[in-house]
């Protein structure tokens, strides 16, 4: 079996305060794999540990306990670096050099000769629409400016491995759409991607699979077609000329009701509660003007898994509750106690 | 290799960007220059007959001058001076390469490429240590080849002040290397180096301080912090004895010189091995 280019075994990080009165648990047992040659999402709302797995798949941060491997090699040997390139969040190159002399130099920290490096520097430039700017000092370049070099720096060493952490942050909506065909044009040559992003809907356009993460577990893995189909069941039906006898015999049924521009918009998770709704539209001579099973985006998603909710989960199916069996079956991607 | 040399690189373009390097290129040109312009000598059979200083003859009382002694006497008293201005110089130069590299943003660029932590550290040290003796290398050595160029007397002795200046250039540098590791602070790392200076410039008179101690614990934590800590004021009178001989200054003929760089040579190694460890175990 190939050697997962990036794998994460029941990763744990606690924090200690500065005198180690309380700590703070980040991670709390990660396993991930992400196969040669996929774009990989992570997700995860602030503090769910999404910048700490990448830290210690990166050998910045050390593990309380697991391990991290970057092509096999442990994260804590710095060869396991040598095909990797490394976008980070919020990053600040030096400003007193320029782009071709930033390019230069990281490129050489990653092993690169000075005549190798110097051949790249036009071209990745132009890749990154950043060939006017190669004799200006970093300290001049505008936020997008500096994250389009920040990628052409992780790029510089042609890396199997990309760990790119919110890398279309500050760019506009043109560069963003460059970035994310830079991505996967890296992909077709065979580099695996790791992106780590808040924005959902970039995410959904890039990446073949995803693991949202919640108080540091995954609380659910796979691609987005598995993770949106395990969500798909819910039912939106349209109903007009709707009395209030109407209205209250749906909502005896416990249907989500719900009066938009004079129609009412009633929905369900369950077929035949849809079945047993649109009877009764019928059985009152009321108009059912549309029925569609509603398909959830990766924000619903994203939304039901990592916000706390006060109603019983739904149940689920596939990779969701597969994840979720190993956070304790609670549904709800809790912690386990 | 590369990616110590690409370091040094970025140190020097540093420099070069902060006008570090070149307002102390600048200084010390200038310097260089009025050297030359201002100091006219007229040396005849090993002695000086003559002298002009910007332009104005200096009475010499009709006594003729061994200009070896002359040229000696400068050398020692420059050296000297170049000792305390050149070590702060420098630590004020490269102080700030630890702090920096550790800033939110910065320091992950440079740790998620293929160079362990130490040799990255070191890297940055011996960056900041090529620095300080590049600007040595230049004032000392031009100095130098214009008092030959003046006065055909050559000490090799003047150049071997540079090492001596170096190796405490060295020894505080770990010590603000370990300095900024702790703290991530280029103000706490100056602040505190400096401060070491002058505690281990104090701590030379030990022997003088222990004995008016009222408690026998309180002089041995003196006499222990003296062996601890670098031996500043006995490197410069070292340096300027080393170009201007034993006699330059009272104690030097009786230093322990062995003791005197042995121990600061250990300091600098403990500082680095302390600073090397700690940044290898930090979490970023």
């Amino acid at each position: 079996m190939e050697t997962p280019p990036i794998q994460a075994i029941g990763l744990r990080k606690v924090y200690r305060t500065r005198f180690g009165s309380r700590r703070i648990e980040a991670l709390a047992g990660i396993d991930l794999d992400v196969r040669p040659g996929e774009i990989f999402g992570l997700l995860g709302p602030n503090g769910a540990g999404k910048t700490t797995t990448v830290k210690i798949l990166l050998g910045l941060t050390r593990p309380t306990a697991g391990e991290a491997l970057l092509a096999g090699i442990p994260s804590a040997d710095p060869e396991s670096r040598r095909h990797v390139g490394y976008l980070p969040e919020g990053h600040r190159f030096p400003g007193y050099l320029t782009a071709a002399q930033t390019l230069s130099i990281f490129g050489r920290m990653s092993g690169l000769d000075a005549r190798t490096v110097k051949g790249r520097i036009p071209g990745l430039l132009e890749r990154v629409r950043l060939s006017d700017w190669t004799h200006v000092r970093v300290r001049k370049f505008s936020k997008g400016m500096t994250q389009r070099l920040g990628l052409a720096a992780a790029l510089v060493h042609e890396p199997d491995i990309l760990l790119l952490d919110e890398p279309t942050d500050g760019v506009d909506p043109v560069g963003r759409r460059e970035i994310r065909d830079l991505l996967r044009e890296e992909a077709r040559r065979g580099a695996t991607i790791l992106l780590n992003s808040h924005l959902l809907s970039e995410i959904e356009r890039t990446c073949d699979r995803v693991a949202v993460l919640r108080q540091g577990r995954v609380a659910a893995q796979g691609t987005i077609e598995e993770l949106t189909a395990a969500r798909t069941s819910r039912y939106r039906m349209v109903v007009s000329s709707a009395d209030d006898a109407l209205i209250s015999s749906l909502r005896e049924t416990g249907a989500t009701i719900e009066r938009v521009n004079g129609h009412l918009v009633v929905s369900t998770r369950d077929l035949e509660h849809v079945n047993a709704l649109v009877d009764r539209v019928r059985g009152r001579g009321a108009l059912l003007s549309e029925l569609s099973p509603v398909r959830s985006s990766l924000e619903d998603i994203f939304v039901d898994l990592v916000a706390p909710s006060p109603s019983p989960p739904v149940p689920l199916s596939g990779s969701i509750a597969d994840a979720e069996s190993q956070t304790g079956g609670r549904g709800d991607g809790g912690r386990q106690e | 290799m590369r990616a110590i040399l690409a370091s040094w690189e970025e140190i020097f373009r540093e420099a070069a960007a902060r006008w570090t390097l070149l307002a102390y290129f600048a200084l010390s040109t200038l310097f260089i220059l009025l050297f030359a312009a201002a100091v006219n000598l007229d040396v005849v059979n090993g002695a000086l007959a003559g002298a002009k200083l910007f332009g104005q003859s200096v009475d010499l009382g009709g006594r003729s001058i061994d200009i070896d002694h002359l040229v000696l006497g400068f050398e020692s008293g420059f050296s000297g001076f170049l000792y305390i201005v050149g070590t702060f110089l420098a630590i004020f130069a490269t102080a700030h390469l630890v702090p920096r590299l550790q800033e939110k943003g910065t320091i992950d660029l440079y740790l998620s490429r293929p160079v362990g932590r130490v040799p990255m550290l070191l890297s940055r040290y011996t960056g900041g240590l090529l620095l300080a003796a590049a600007n040595l290398v230049y004032l000392l050595g031009s100095l130098w080849a214009i008092i030959f160029w003046k006065t055909r007397v050559a000490h090799p002795r003047f150049l071997l002040a540079g090492l001596s200046i170096l190796f405490t250039i060295a020894a505080l540098l770990a010590f603000a290397f370990l300095a900024g590791v702790v703290t991530s602070s280029t103000g706490v790392s100056l602040m505190t180096t400096y401060a070491m200076f002058f505690l281990a410039a104090l701590l030379a008179a030990h022997a003088k301080i222990s004995a008016a101690m009222s408690s026998e614990w309180s002089a041995r934590l003196v006499d222990g912090l003296y062996w601890v800590f670098p031996k500043t004021a006995e490197l410069g009178r070292a340096t300027v004895a080393l170009v201007g001989g034993r006699g330059t200054f009272r104690g030097v003929a009786d230093m322990n010189y062995f003791a005197v760089y042995g121990s600061t040579a250990l300091f600098l190694l403990a500082s680095l091995t302390l600073a090397c460890w700690l940044f290898s175990r930090k979490d970023f």
